[in-house]
């Protein structure tokens, strides 16, 4: 028989520090499904926020370990998969605007709200202009940007919302496990 | 702490090197999905038919929650809709009597001139379970697949009109590609006259008219159907209305309303393709090849070869 050893994680705090590792994620995988749900019917409207990426700058700048770049990357390639659109076009997008947000994450990490949500408008701004550009050069053709300037201002709009929610999130799992 | 403090260097090490694998991998589908190899279409059918179930779940309470304010809605103008479709009613009933002769008329003529009928086409309901996902596409789930027999390149109408094309179906959900999207191209006639084009959409909420005749007498207002060329689409679909934009060019505002796709129906249309081979009639027929090459004599040498390569 062994010998008990006394500082041996019980099986409570290990399942918790599984969820800890995997609740970015999965948030991320939840946030890709939520973007194709009809949402914006209620309202008459085909405007649906880019959810996985307040998730992919969420996790990016708060907690950049528990969102490694491969989460990005499934995250982005699940949702052109669903999408129907070009394959990789957003795994693309969101692996680069996470590069940058992880460099610049400093900026933004202590700093109040209001910079959180200046830094999301231009990672959004980022994302949008680097998507459309990706989109235009494998058309070939001038494609008009008015959807995805609609698409990354309602994210923007929307954001301090999830912000909030992945906060709260946030408290209850991490700081509490 | 101590043993964090010592793999920190290392993590970022790795979180780095990581980042540049992702950013070359996704550079690389980016270019490799291109090809539209099959695996990435069989990869985004199952993933397509494993969030379709989840998709349908949870687009019930937006449905629900959509009828309860339209509902509100229309309480609150039930009085003034009820006066508004009184006098729509009195309307089409004259329209109504109009429409029975004409079809009485139509119905004596084809049997007249020995029409053939379409035959009527069969189709299978179903409900919008996913929105488009992205800006640059504009494609839809409904919860119609083969095993309900929808098929690529199917039409898919609601009741207002034309919603769009089936571009690839799994055993439970199909995806629909909508008249607005940078890839949709339907054929079409512009009514009153008959002129025919291709509907283009560019990704934005008005598809374009393209290849329609420059001499063609096309207005706003316009009524825009399916033309049925091509055989995928049955002819006669109501598709929109011609509008012209500040900028002066013709475009389509479509009957369908892509902000409120709820229950749609997938056409299942087979174009009647079957058509025994007809050699011409011996009337028709060129006197035959070598008389040809006589006739002809030295001058039309290269002729006469070709006659007698054909032979």
């Amino acid at each position: 028989m062994a010998k008990l050893e006394p500082y041996s994680p019980t099986p409570a705090s290990r399942a918790g520090r599984i969820v800890m590792t995997i609740m970015p994620f999965a948030i991320g995988l939840v946030c890709v499904l939520f973007s194709f749900v009809p949402i914006g019917r209620i309202f008459g409207s085909p405007l649906t926020p880019a959810f996985p990426l307040m998730a992919v700058y969420y996790w990016a700048i708060v907690r950049p370990e528990m969102f490694p770049p491969l989460a990005v990357f499934t995250v982005g390639l699940l949702f052109d998969l669903l999408s129907g659109g070009e394959i990789g076009l957003w795994a693309f997008v969101y692996v680069v605007t996470y590069a940058v947000v992880v460099t610049q994450r400093m900026l933004v990490v202590n700093a109040p709200f209001s910079a959180f949500w200046i830094g999301f408008a231009f990672a959004a701004g980022f994302a949008g202009a680097l998507a459309w550009v990706v989109v235009s050069i494998i058309h070939g053709v001038f494609v008009p940007p008015v959807s995805v300037m609609k698409h990354m201002a309602v994210t923007v709009a929307v954001f301090p919302i999830f912000a909030m929610l992945f906060g709260r999130i946030e408290a209850r799992v991490l700081q509490g496990g | 702490m101590e043993p964090n403090r010592t793999a920190l260097p290392f993590r970022e090490f790795s979180h780095r090197i990581s980042l540049i694998f992702m950013l070359t991998l996704a550079a690389a589908l980016l270019l490799l999905g291109r090809a539209e190899t099959y695996v990435f279409d069989r990869a985004r059918q199952v993933v397509t038919d494993m969030a379709a179930p989840l998709l349908e779940i949870a687009s019930r309470p937006v449905a629900a929650t959509r009828r309860v304010i339209e509902r509100t809605d229309e309480y609150a103008y039930v009085f003034d809709e009820n006066e508004r479709l009184r006098a729509e009613n009195a309307r089409l009933l004259a329209w109504k009597e109009e429409a029975l002769k004409l079809q009485a008329k139509v119905a004596r003529y084809e049997a007249l001139l020995n029409v053939q009928v379409d035959p009527s086409i069969n189709y299978a309901s179903g409900r919008v379970v996913s929105d488009s996902g992205g800006p640059f596409v504009d494609t839809v789930l409904v919860n119609v697949g083969n095993e309900q027999g929808a098929k690529s390149g199917q039409a898919v109408i609601d009741t207002d009109g034309l919603v769009g094309r089936i571009v690839s179906t799994g055993p439970q959900a199909s995806r629909v590609l909508l008249l607005t999207d940078l890839n949709s191209r339907i054929p079409v006639v512009i009514e009153p006259a008959h002129y025919k084009a291709v509907l283009a959409g560019d990704n934005t909420d008005w598809p374009k008219l393209e290849y329609l005749a420059a001499q063609s007498a096309v207005s706003a207002g316009d009524r825009v159907v399916t033309s049925g060329d091509g055989g995928l689409i049955p002819a006669g679909l109501p598709v929109g209305l011609v509008i012209q934009t500040s900028a002066g060019d013709l475009r389509v505002q479509t009957f369908s309303d892509r902000g409120r796709l709820d229950f749609v129906r997938v056409l299942q249309y087979e174009f009647p393709s079957k058509v025994k081979r007809q050699d011409p009639p011996e009337v028709l027929e060129g006197p035959p090849a070598g008389s040809e090459a006589e006739e002809t004599g030295d001058a039309a040498v290269p002729g006469g070869a070709q006659a007698a390569a054909v032979e």
